[in-house]
């Protein structure tokens, strides 16, 4: 399955790619909340799931996530974000979130949440 | 002796005499103008004279009667001249004296003639008879008190009127002598009055006191009038007397009454007036005790409030006894006079006709109470009762005047009490103006200061006329600002009153107060605003504690905000400082674990080790950056001080960061510039950040360029780029904490976001400015200034820069 990393940190994003890759899935990025709409709402290669980062610069991920469900409610979107407060989390699920992971995380976390969503879009 | 004579003559005047005495006299008076001869010694005894023989020599007989006219003469010229008492002007009266003189002088000279001629004895004695029948007449129709006494005062001959003044019988009178009937204590009188009349021809008057048959005494008027012959001793005293105890009363009656009066004029309070007006009524209505009894407040009963009495200590003993005992203010004499309203009489005093005070009255011997009320309107106050122990004449005069005696003594007890409690109702105001510790002011209709009292003086630190004339006007002005008008006049027309303002007002000291006015307008009797009471009161302490406390309110308020907001920035940090920590923990977390797990290739490890140093290092930086700033901003940095080549420091770093070699590096530094005096390590940390900032915001193979020069008592640094260049909306935040410029093509560049805050610290903290210019797409200057140090410094040039 295709996974979609937007995050404006290169690190993040090689960390995420390198992890993801290895647990077989297709890894596409973006750098910004922008780049991740035009790529998740593009005609070819679509992604089957995003990791989210929220403080990117121009468009943020919430912004990002919001015009995405608009379109593809449907597409699952995973927030990944530093902003790891306790409200944070459930600010992030009110606003659409299908899963919500705090940095830094365990990669364990990372992978068991895309299967599990993963699983959820099979059965779907 | 005499009283023969006087039967025979009468018996004679019976059988002769003319009905109508004023006739007869009319024609002596005509028949009378000549006068007579030589004068003889005669017996005052007319038993002793022969019998008169009828006229013809009868006017012979009157012709010498010269003395005898005079004495008329004097009787008319005395009426005239309006010396007699008023009763003796009565006609009747004048008749009586003129006939009274006459037959004197007819007696007197006949008898000289019936001694002096023997051939003319007996008509003379004829003459005699006419004349004895003429006096009987005369005396016996006289209706006043007419005697004849010899020199030593028997009675020759009296009338009945004066048996009625006396309380006798003619006859019985006949026994005593003028002397006998006459009160011890007007002996000395009478005896002047006879000693007058033997030695002078005028008449003698005065007035005496006699006693009549049952022991009382009458007062009298007296005249005396010697009946004498040339210049031989007199042998008859003419005497006539009237009853003058009805004028003695009435004009006691009036005494009291005008002492009554005059005693409440010159008194303020009944109980300075009540000694006087008792004395006067108990004294002059011949009483022997006047009491006042007032009614007590609950109107139970009547209870001796003053009382007169003579020293006499029975009376005293009853006015102990009065005092002990309270009267019914319905029953008894003096209930009763209380109750109807009008005088009440008791001309038998004992213990059956008044139960309460009879016992004690008649124990002092006191028989005769009289009581009247002390009326004030419709009100009683209380009563005034006369004692007497011998009865007094109680006629309508006393009534009418005790009456009258009862209102007024009411009406000066209501008006005393009245002005008492007026004049206590005034003083007690006048204390509280005065005395008052707050300020008041008596201000006319027309706004003028009328009176101030010493507090508002001393408050306003003025005496009354500076306040009048300097500082009132202005107070007046302050007050009508105040109170939102036009003047204070307009508050006498109906504004309404105990409305408060506070004014700011200068005292003559030149203090300022604040003074809180509160103004009662005072009406007249018709209810217009007469004038008006202003109460002034410092409330400078209580307005500056006030403000005091507005102000601590507001500051404490403003210190809230700047806490709320305090604590919203410190929560947005560590909002903000957490996630930067945590970003970059992702990555030395993420890929230690990947190291970890092993089963990595060479080259792997090598990138990931790079990833995490990098990441540990900026974690590193953000730690450095974040207790740099919070010690600048606390104030617990430490600078070190010391001469500083500013060109050497730019060429140090630019020296360093060339070593990129992705931009261009350029200097304009002006070689003239003077040392600065500042912290070297922080002026290299300043310019380094700068330039990294530069060149992290540069594309590659920009131009990064960095100058200075002198301006003013400054060096002005600038490091300047061709980079990205900051939006207009983002200067003014670029110094602030993890203020980064995102957008565009800066999203990638990396930094704690600390750099610029730390920067413009630094540079404040050496006293000099930092600033932007910048234009998007064409890249940013930073300008920045240190102070010269002092003694480079060219004074014109401190005040240019300056």
């Amino acid at each position: 399955m295709t996974v979609l990393v937007a995050d404006d940190n290169e690190v993040a994003q090689r960390l995420c790619r390198r992890v993801l890759e290895k647990a077989g899935h297709k890894v596409l990025t973006a750098s910004d909340g922008q780049e991740a709409v035009n790529i998740a709402l593009g005609p070819a290669g679509a992604p089957d799931m995003i990791l989210m980062d929220v403080a990117m610069p121009g468009m943020d991920g919430l912004e990002a996530m919001r015009q995405i469900k608009a379109q593809k409610p449907g597409l699952a979107i995973v927030i990944a974000s530093a902003h790891s407060m306790a409200s944070d989390r459930e600010r992030f699920l009110a606003a659409g979130a299908d899963e919500v992971l705090s940095k830094p995380f365990k990669l364990t976390d990372l992978t068991s949440v895309v299967d599990r969503l993963a699983v959820h879009k099979a059965e779907a | 002796m005499g009283a023969n004579g006087w039967e025979r003559g009468k018996r004679t005047a019976n059988r002769g005499s003319p009905d109508r005495p004023a006739d007869k006299i009319q024609a002596l008076r005509t028949a009378s103008p000549a006068r007579g001869g030589e004068g003889e010694k005669v017996s005052p005894d007319p038993s002793q004279r022969p019998s008169p023989e009828p006229s013809p020599g009868l006017v012979r007989g009157f012709a010498p009667f010269a003395a005898t006219l005079l004495v008329l003469a004097f009787g008319v010229t005395a009426l005239g001249a309006g010396l007699l008492p008023t009763e003796w002007k009565q006609p009747a009266f004048l008749v009586a004296l003129a006939v009274l003189v006459v037959v004197a002088g007819v007696v007197f000279e006949s008898l000289r003639r019936t001694t002096a001629s023997a051939v003319s004895a007996r008509r003379e004695a004829d003459d005699l008879h006419q004349s004895e029948e003429m006096l009987k007449v005369a005396v016996e129709s006289a209706p006043v008190g007419l005697g004849l006494a010899d020199s030593t005062g028997r009675w020759v001959l009296v009338n009945d009127g004066l048996g009625t003044i006396l309380g006798r019988s003619k006859l019985d009178l006949a026994q005593t002598s003028l002397l006998s009937v006459t009160a011890p204590e007007s002996a000395p009188i009478l005896q002047e009055g006879l000693d007058h009349a033997r030695s002078s021809s005028a008449r003698w008057e005065g007035e005496i006191v006699q006693i009549r048959a049952d022991g009382t005494h009458v007062p009298v008027s007296l005249a005396l009038l010697a009946v004498r012959h040339d210049h031989e001793e007199p042998q008859l005293v003419l005497v006539q007397e009237s009853d003058i105890s009805e004028t003695r009363r009435s004009e006691a009656v009036n005494d009291a009454l005008v002492a009554v009066r005059h005693a409440v004029a010159t008194s303020a309070t009944w109980d300075q007036a009540a000694p006087s007006v008792l004395s006067a009524l108990g004294a002059r209505l011949g009483r022997d005790v006047a009491q006042f009894w007032s009614l007590d407040a609950d109107r139970q009963e009547l209870k001796l409030a003053q009382s007169w009495q003579g020293d006499d200590p029975e009376l005293a003993d009853f006015e102990r006894t009065c005092r002990a005992i309270g009267l019914p203010p319905n029953d008894g004499l003096l209930g009763r006079a209380r109750l109807a309203g009008v005088p009440a009489v008791n001309t038998a005093v004992s213990p059956q006709s008044e139960p309460a005070l009879g016992s004690a009255a008649w124990h002092a011997g006191l028989t005769e109470a009289v009581a009247f009320p002390v009326v004030a309107g419709r009100d009683v106050n209380g009563v005034i009762a006369l004692f007497a122990r011998h009865p007094q004449a109680v006629d309508d005069a006393v009534m009418t005047m005790l009456t009258t005696v009862g209102a007024e003594v009411g009406q000066f007890i209501r008006r005393a009490q009245t002005a008492q409690t007026l004049q206590r109702s005034e003083a007690d105001h006048r204390a509280i103006f005065e005395h008052a510790p707050i300020g008041i002011a008596r201000v006319s209709a027309e706004g003028d200061l009328l009176e101030a009292n010493a507090a508002l003086l001393e408050m306003l630190e003025h005496d009354l006329e500076t306040l009048r004339t300097q500082a009132w006007p202005e107070l007046l002005r302050a007050y009508d600002l105040a109170a939102g008008r036009a003047s204070l006049a307009p508050l006498l027309a109906g504004l309404s009153d105990g409305g408060s303002v506070q004014v700011r007002a200068a005292t003559g000291g030149g203090r300022w107060l604040w003074l809180q006015m509160t103004a009662t307008s005072i009406p007249d009797e018709r209810g217009k605003p007469e004038h008006v009471l202003l109460m002034v009161e410092d409330v400078t302490r209580v307005r500056e504690t006030q403000d005091k406390l507005a102000e601590a309110l507001e500051a404490q308020r403003s210190a809230n905000t700047d806490l709320e907001k305090l604590d919203r920035a410190k929560t947005e940090f560590l909002s903000i400082v957490s996630h930067e920590f945590r970003t970059a923990l992702t990555g030395i977390q993420g890929f230690s674990e990947l190291i970890r797990d092993g089963g990595l290739e060479p080259d792997e490890l090598r990138a990931y080790g790079g990833y995490i140093f990098n990441d540990a290092e900026r974690v590193n930086r953000l730690i450095g950056d974040m207790l740099d700033l919070d010690r600048m901003e606390s104030g617990r940095m430490t600078m070190r001080s010391a001469d500083v080549d500013v060109n050497e420091v730019l060429s140090d770093t630019i020296a360093r960061a060339s070593s990129s070699n992705l931009v261009e590096f350029k200097s304009d530094l002006d070689p003239r510039l003077p040392i600065v005096t500042g912290d070297r390590d922080r002026l290299v940390q300043v310019v380094s950040n700068l330039v990294n900032n530069a060149v992290k915001y540069s594309p590659e193979g920009g131009t990064v360029t960095l100058s200075s020069r002198a301006e003013g008592a400054y060096a002005l640094i600038t490091v300047a780029d061709t980079g990205l260049g900051i939006p207009p909306d983002e200067i003014g935040h670029v110094f602030e904490r993890f203020r980064r410029v995102r957008s565009g093509a800066a999203q990638s560049i990396a930094g704690t976001g600390l750099g610029l805050t730390i920067v413009k610290q630094i540079v404040e903290m050496h006293g000099g400015k930092i600033w932007i210019e910048s234009a998007l797409g064409h890249g940013s200057a930073f300008h920045f200034t240190i102070p010269l140090a002092p003694e480079t410094v060219a004074p014109a040039a401190q005040l240019r820069h300056a």
